[in-house]
């Protein structure tokens, strides 16, 4: 049934069949789910395909060297490229999808401060490392440790569960990654995070269908 | 069971659409008046005289806020209107039994 405009204007645009309103309440609660979602199933699988590739190729480019040297400089531009293009993917994602909305949801410019202060840590202390000789300088999951407990300290203040528990994951792929050696440490740091990306993705795409 | 039994304030299209939108937000997560205008594709006259509806049974809950020399209008579901909206798919599930759709 079409309502009138007057009847629309007036707020009375007659009735539903049950079956109708189910129908309705299914596809209204789908589409807002789908349009507020800041983390869609589809952008976390994507990211998860290309952390593999980017971390994959370069753990193929150091396997073999003895002693561990670090990625070549072809590999460089490979990580910037997947770096860059997975912030900016995120970001734009996150914007169009929050817009709007104000409450949890939403990253606060605390939040925000946070997270640059975890990089500005990660940066510190490798170069602390670094300059005591220790090897853990090199191994490149060691820098996604404090950001990851950053990001599950963001999620557990603001009680958001899942990026409570992402970040806790981010930080344990790190952690695991310190026991891989210096070129292992690549393998499984794209394993990881892959892992972790396709856990979220399935997790969102769980509680779209709930 | 007939159709009494369902909230009528929600069973109307647009407003149980208002309603489905803001219950998928986190609660105690606000929506601004442009963006549920936006998802809900309503003229800001018709969107508004049916959030009146609903804020006069204390479903939802608007605030006004300035911002230099604009001003926002944000929206959200109260713990009421969650709760009749709960109660409202579970009168749907009871008239049509097993016969029902993914969110409910």
């Amino acid at each position: 049934m079409n309502p009138t405009p007057d009847a629309i204007a007036s707020g009375n645009e007659g009735t539903m069949s049950p079956q109708q309103a189910a129908a309705l309440l299914d596809q209204a609660t789908h589409e807002a789910r789908r349009k507020i979602e800041p983390s869609p199933a589809w952008l976390l699988t994507t990211r998860a395909v290309a952390v593999l590739a980017a971390l994959g190729a370069i753990w193929l480019s150091v396997r073999g060297q003895h002693p561990y040297q670090g990625p070549t400089a072809a590999d460089i531009p490979v990580l910037i490229a997947f770096i860059v293009v997975n912030f900016a993917a995120t970001v734009a994602v996150r914007m169009r999808a929050t817009a709007g909305i104000r409450g949890r949801t939403q990253l606060h410019p605390a939040d925000i401060v946070v997270l640059v202060l975890s990089w500005v840590a990660v940066v510190v202390i490798v170069a602390a490392l670094a300059a005591a000789h220790t090897n853990l300088a090199f191994y490149p999951t060691s820098v996604l440790i404090v950001p990851g407990l950053a990001w599950a300290a963001i999620g557990a203040g603001r009680k958001v569960w899942r990026r409570f528990g992402v970040g806790l994951a981010v930080a344990v792929v790190g952690v695991a990654g310190l026991f891989a050696g210096p070129a292992g440490s690549w393998a499984v740091g794209g394993v990881g995070l892959c892992a972790v990306l396709l856990g979220a993705a399935a997790a969102v795409a769980w509680s779209h269908r709930s | 069971m007939n159709d009494d039994t369902l909230d009528p304030l929600i069973h109307v299209p647009t407003r149980l659409k208002i309603v489905a939108t803001l219950a998928a937000l986190p609660e105690g997560d606000t929506l601004s008046f442009t963006r549920l205008q936006d998802m809900i594709g309503l003229t800001p006259g018709n969107l508004i005289i049916h959030l009146r509806k609903l804020e006069d049974a204390d479903y939802i809950n608007s605030e006004k806020t300035r911002n230099g020399t604009v001003s926002i209008t944000t929206v959200a579901l109260t713990s009421q209107g969650r709760a009749a909206l709960g109660a409202y798919t579970r009168a749907l599930r009871d008239l049509l039994g097993g016969d029902l759709l993914g969110a409910l």
